[in-house]
């Protein structure tokens, strides 16, 4: 934000014009009564000294056009202010048979005495009440700032955050108040989803367990082997239930460490015990978390064997890691609008739920890294992780 | 003589199926089917590890955990089906060595197992001891001294102590202790580190065993 454009700055720039529109109007009433005030003292003045007749007046000189038009029957008189020269004007009274100018330079010069006095007064006045104005509007715009910065710690997931605005029954303390309320109603939310997920994951988990365990005592057998191969297969798809509840409640926060790639790339196809031909191009390190940043290329790897063909190709480079296939590519409707859950786009893609690499796309969200899916031109289908 | 564990589980399936798959593998097993019946075997004696669920009737794992501790440093599996972090990180605060999610292999169990009980038998010696301001370790007694009064460190307190002493001064971040102390991969629980840190400053004297943020924890000369 500009600093201009900060309240603050509207606040006083505001003050500033109203104390302005203020001092011109009283400056310029003013100016106008004084005005006035001297040119009817200057009237009486030359009306008393016309009909005094005193020897000591000057001699007016010719009669200018103006008072000559406004001298009327005989016995009356007329007076004309003659500000022709503006520096120096005169008050003129006449009768049709004589007529006296009186010096009006003086009350000019105190008039404008004046104005210079208003003028000044109003600059030093405007000089105290914007920086005071701009002083005080401070404190509602820290309020603001504080109602803001608690917003946007919400939205970066922090729903502890309050405003504790407290007192005062102002708008902004209205607003606070909002803010709390609605990240109050985030946090219930997120916490009953929460309970729910841990809830599941308990009844889920604890039957699984039995199961997994009891399948393991059998015999062994072809029965034993199918009936091992469907638990295991419950137990995946439960994981990754779970794991796309817990990213969907948004309670997800990475752990970050520096992460050598090369090295962890090599570890993470090991470990998912599928073949990848793992490249790797420098030395590069990356900080992030390792756990979820194994689960993404876990996931890519083992989705590049289900459903596209070996060689599977692990490139890293920088801190980009590429996962690439040999098989007839993404469908177009996952380029289109990346993964679905239980879309599979089964016809030509083979057998699977669409959670793995929903998996991915929700964990490569938690430590903030961007995943993007293409079609090599060559073929196959090409996955890319861009860390950082 | 074989390794007796204890076995504390709720679920009648989990608590007869695991129970005969580590008889499989070598191992005594005892059970219970609640916390309190839990802490009556193991003050009977004889039990050289625990594996608890977490959540129990009557007394639950983290209680039965504590109570435990407060006398025995005995190794402590933890068993959760919930993995969030307020389980896992009661379980290991309240002194549990470390967790399993539930489901869990057997042969996963019996690595855990492995681990635990490898960390609560002596390394080998020949070491002499080795002494940091007023904390003085013995490698081969397996003894901790502060201040000269011995104090008690449990088994995964005692093997993170001696990493921290085999390498004074240098900072090991929480993947190395993972490998190390835990023998995790990649793939492990870093909060298993912080919080068994925090036991052993409690121990030790909260000053001894340094943060350096960002990386990890180091043992003060």
């Amino acid at each position: 934000m500009a600093p201009w454009r900060s309240l603050r700055w509207q606040i006083a720039a505001l003050v500033a014009v109203a104390s302005g529109v203020v001092a011109l109007a009283v400056g310029l009433l003013v100016h106008r009564s004084t005005l006035e005030r001297s040119l009817s003292l200057g009237r009486d003045r030359a009306v008393t000294a016309l009909l005094a007749d005193s020897p000591g007046a000057a001699d007016p000189g010719p009669l200018p056009a103006a008072l000559a038009a406004r001298i009327g029957a005989p016995g009356t008189y007329a007076t004309w202010y003659d500000d022709r020269d503006p520096d120096v004007p005169w008050m003129w009274a006449a009768t049709g048979a004589r007529a006296v100018k009186i010096d009006m330079g003086g009350d000019l010069r105190n008039l404008r005495a004046l104005d210079r006095h208003i003028v000044l007064a109003s600059l030093g006045v405007l000089g105290l009440v914007v920086p005071l104005a701009a002083l005080a509007a401070e404190l509602p715009n820290r309020r603001l700032r504080r109602v803001a910065r608690t917003a946007r710690r919400v939205a970066d997931g922090d729903l502890e955050a309050r405003t504790s605005a407290g007192r005062g029954g102002d708008e902004i303390t209205g607003i606070a108040a909002a803010v709390d309320t609605m990240a109050a109603a985030l946090h219930d939310r997120l916490r009953v989803e929460q309970r729910f997920t841990a809830d599941v994951a308990h009844e889920l988990r604890t039957p699984l367990m039995g199961l997994v365990t009891s399948a393991e005592l059998l015999p062994e057998g072809e029965a034993t082997d199918l009936v091992r191969d469907r638990v295991g297969v419950l137990r995946v798809l439960v994981e990754n239930l779970l794991e796309i509840s817990r990213l969907d409640a948004g309670a997800e926060s990475a752990e970050r460490v520096e992460v050598p790639l090369g090295r962890f790339a090599g570890d993470c196809v090991h470990r998912a015990g599928l073949a990848a031909e793992v490249t790797v191009h420098g030395d590069p390190v990356a900080v992030t978390d390792p756990r979820r940043l194994d689960r993404i290329l876990a996931n890519l790897v083992v989705n590049a064997h289900r459903h596209g063909s070996a060689p599977v190709e692990v490139q890293v480079e920088d801190t980009t890691i590429t996962v690439r296939d040999h098989g007839p590519g993404f469908p177009e409707s996952l380029l289109a609008e990346g993964p679905q859950r239980f879309r599979t786009g089964a016809s030509e893609r083979g057998r699977g739920h669409g959670l793995g690499l929903t998996i991915a796309a929700g964990q490569a969200r938690v430590i903030g890294a961007r995943i993007g899916f293409a079609n090599d031109p060559d073929g196959g289908a090409v996955a890319t992780v861009r860390l950082s | 003589m074989s390794v007796s564990v204890l076995l504390v589980e709720d679920d009648e399936v989990i608590r007869r199926s695991v129970g005969m798959a580590l008889e499989r593998y070598g191992y005594r097993v005892a059970s219970a089917a609640d916390g309190l019946t839990g802490l009556e075997r193991f003050h009977a004696g004889g039990h050289d590890l625990l594996l608890l669920d977490v959540m129990l009737p009557g007394l639950d794992g983290i209680g039965l955990c504590r109570r435990v501790r407060e006398t025995s440093l005995v190794p402590i599996l933890m068993m959760s089906a919930r993995g969030d972090a307020l389980d896992v990180v009661s379980g290991l605060e309240a002194g549990a060595d470390d967790y399993v999610v539930k489901p869990a292999d057997t042969s996963v169990l019996v690595a855990r197992i492995r681990a635990l009980l490898r960390r609560a038998t002596p390394a080998p010696g020949g070491t002499p001891r080795l002494v940091f301001g007023d904390l003085t370790v013995d490698p081969e007694a397996l003894e901790v001294y502060v201040a000269g009064e011995q104090v008690s460190l449990a088994p995964t307190e005692l093997r993170l102590l001696l990493e921290f002493a085999a390498n004074p001064g240098i900072v090991l971040d929480r993947q190395t202790l993972l490998h190390n102390v835990w023998d995790y991969g990649w793939d492990g629980d870093s909060r298993v580190v912080d919080l068994c840190v925090q036991r052993l400053r409690r121990k030790i004297g909260a000053d001894r065993v340094e943060t350096v943020r960002g990386f990890g924890y180091k043992l003060r000369r």
